[in-house]
């Protein structure tokens, strides 16, 4: 492990949104090594910046300034031809929304990664098969989207992005939405990916998931605000920020005016 | 990429089946335009296809001397600089080339026409327009005209005498059998000595329809018009198939020499001779061709608004897609092959009734539209070339589109 190079590294990672008076740093600064292996969970109010983080490591998203290397690659020399490919043979993600396409049925979505990786169909349709065996949706391979429960819409979604064994995953609050069962199968299937070898990198904003971790963070304004390199022994809970009364108010404020600033500044942007 | 086309096409047959009634009016479009397309060249290659029939089966050795240079040129055709145009231009073609031809070696028989217009008079009156063909009694066995009643010109026989189509007869006298009645031609009497078996076929490489037409004498013809011969075209006939060429070749250089050295004539023989035949038909063929482009043009339009509204309406699926690892020239793709599935539906629907329509129409007409593999390659390039066109753009839209703003956007 010490000698191949970490997984990800960040250096002086910043991501600017808008301009002149609108602008606003989703990103500002971010230092951050990680080695493969490892499962991070990515804690912190929201409009900190987790999410922009996630959608640059899986290179959905260009950062404005400093740099991101993925294994020991500079990701700024890429062109979009060779990202796809990456996100297609290296990064799984599961979206805080689900993001299921409607119009297909619930194994066409999850098969739908291994299209872009060029599998055939009866492989594909086999693998993606095996995926949902695996949570327990084999019965509802055929249901449309719509006709699945939060849920199972949630197992679909972390299903498709297993399906083709990324090497990271990326995943944007995967059980938020999930009941204590569900999130506890997820978090298995997780954990059982960890112990294999794959890097996990989660949003959350539930500190008993932190508990699977190897590492917690949490970021605060685009920034790196605590980082355990140890795996927690304690419930986590007791960690952040707690005891600092006086300042977690101020943060509160800055927090509640964050969210504002962040919703009109992409209106900015797409005008 | 193999296994992505099928994909593709397995993914543009789903959304279309989605969105049913929006593919097939957008469909309905493409398929107007091909199928008027379709019909406009079946029933013309239809009426071609009749005239080189008859050719061929005249023996493949005629061929024909028309005043004008020819004109490869269709639109020439449309606006009326064609060479066979009859009846207001003074012929370039004078007796004098008549005899000079006729003295050509390996001409088996030679006629000139000499088409007149102007009153025809009996009982009643013929309809206006009825043609005045003055020619010597050779054309019956170059243009194969039947006799059905009496007999055709004869150099024996009084000047004054006529042959009559059998739909003119009928028209004029209600009968068929009108030999030995007399016809008042241009104010000049004529014997009627014979009346053609129907020949029911308008279009043909003299002209002329001969169910409707009275033939008479070259000479009196001549005499109808002020003793000036005005030939609109001399039909020749070679000994043979091979010597064919020879005959052509040596009818343009005499006639060259004859004109001092004005190519105002033209020698046609085989297919040429089957281009340019009715006026008339290739004007409503021009029209309806232009009409077809347009609806091609609109349908191309519709192709490219239903992509637009796809791409849009999809703007959060492409996201997905791009974050689950799909190229840019992935998406291009998916919504180029959509787009091509909608304009090769039409064009294949347009193809099938446009022939469909070609059908229906030839029923009013005496000759029947074509089948060839050729008219069902234009249908298919067209549609082909049009989901390409009006695809494309919609297509590279989808592709541009970022990510990240494509995943934030709800739908």
């Amino acid at each position: 492990m010490t000698k191949a190079p970490p997984v990800i590294e960040l250096h002086d990672l910043k991501k600017r949104f808008g301009v002149g008076d609108a602008e606003h740093l989703a990103l500002n600064g971010m230092e951050l090594v990680i080695e493969k292996g490892e499962f991070i969970t990515i804690m912190g109010p929201s409009g900190c910046g987790k999410t922009t983080l996630l959608n640059i490591l899986g290179l959905l998203d260009q950062s404005t300034d400093g740099q991101y290397k993925l294994d020991g690659i500079e990701v700024s020399s890429f062109g979009s031809r060779r990202k796809a490919h990456i996100r297609s043979q290296q990064i799984g993600f599961v979206f805080q929304s689900f993001n299921l396409i409607a119009r297909l049925s619930v194994i066409d979505n999850v098969a739908l990664p291994l299209t872009y990786k060029g599998l055939t169909k009866t492989k594909r349709l086999k693998m993606a098969s095996d995926m949902l065996t695996n949570f327990h949706l084999e019965e509802r391979e055929y249901y449309m989207p719509y006709q699945l429960s939060g849920g199972q819409t949630q197992r679909v979604a972390i299903a498709r992005a297993l399906v083709n064994s990324p090497s990271i995953i990326l995943a944007d609050e995967p059980t938020g939405n999930l009941d204590s069962h569900s999130s506890h199968i997820i978090m298995e299937e997780l954990s059982d990916l960890h112990k294999r070898g794959n890097t996990i990198i989660m949003v959350t904003h539930n500190p008993r998931l932190t508990s699977y971790a190897s590492r917690v963070i949490t970021m605060l304004d685009g920034k790196i605000d605590t980082d355990t390199l140890m795996p927690l022994i304690e419930p986590p809970a007791v960690t952040p920020k707690r005891p600092l009364g006086a300042k977690t108010r101020k943060k509160k404020t800055t927090t509640k005016k964050k969210p504002a600033a962040k919703k009109a500044t992409p209106r900015k942007k797409k005008a | 990429m193999r296994f992505l086309l099928i994909n593709h096409i397995q993914n543009a047959r789903q959304s279309l089946k989605a969105n049913h009634l929006r593919s097939v009016l957008t469909m309905l479009g493409v398929t107007i335009g091909v199928a008027s397309v379709t019909a406009i060249l079946a029933l013309s290659s239809g009426a071609s296809k009749v005239v080189s029939d008859q050719v061929d089966q005249l023996g493949g050795n005629i061929a024909v001397i028309r005043p004008g240079a020819a004109t490869t040129d269709p639109l020439g055709n449309l606006i009326g600089q064609d060479t066979t145009a009859h009846d207001y231009s003074a012929s370039t073609i004078t007796e004098d080339d008549l005899s000079l031809v006729t003295a050509i070696s390996n001409i088996q028989t030679i006629a000139p026409l000499m088409i007149l217009s102007g009153p025809v008079k009996a009982d009643s009156s013929a309809p206006t327009g009825t043609p005045i063909v003055a020619t010597t009694p050779a054309l019956a066995s170059i243009a194969q005209l039947p006799i059905d009643k009496g007999q055709f010109l004869d150099p024996a026989v009084n000047q004054n005498t006529a042959v009559i189509g059998v739909q003119l007869s009928i028209d004029i006298y209600g009968t068929e059998d009108s030999v030995g009645r007399k016809i008042d031609i241009r104010g000049t009497s004529f014997t009627i000595i014979g009346v053609l078996k129907r020949l029911n076929n308008p279009i043909n490489y003299n002209n002329v329809d001969f169910d409707k037409a009275v033939i008479i004498n070259f000479d009196s013809g001549k005499l109808l018009n002020q003793s000036i011969a005005q030939i609109q075209q001399i039909d020749m006939r070679a000994t043979s198939v091979a010597n064919l060429d020879q005959v052509i070749i040596d009818t343009n250089k005499t006639l060259l020499l004859s004109h001092g050295g004005q190519t105002d004539f033209s020698v046609l023989s085989g297919t040429q001779i089957s281009q340019p035949t009715s006026q008339l038909f290739y004007a409503i063929a021009g029209v309806t061709a232009v009409v077809a482009g347009i609806s091609l043009l609109v349908g191309g339009i519709g192709i490219m608004n239903i992509m637009l509204v796809s791409v849009a309406e999809r703007t959060r699926e492409i996201g997905i897609r791009k974050a689950l690892g799909a190229t840019n020239s992935d998406i291009t793709w998916q919504f180029l092959i959509e787009s091509l599935a909608i304009s090769i539906g039409g064009g294949i629907s347009g193809y099938l009734i446009g022939y469909g329509a070609a059908f229906a129409i030839s029923t009013f007409l005496t000759f029947n539209p074509v089948l060839n593999w050729q008219i069902a390659a234009v249908a298919l390039g067209i549609s082909l070339i049009m989901g390409t066109i009006f695809g494309l753009y919609p297509a590279f839209k989808a592709s541009r589109k970022d990510p990240i703003d494509s995943l934030r956007e709800y739908s």
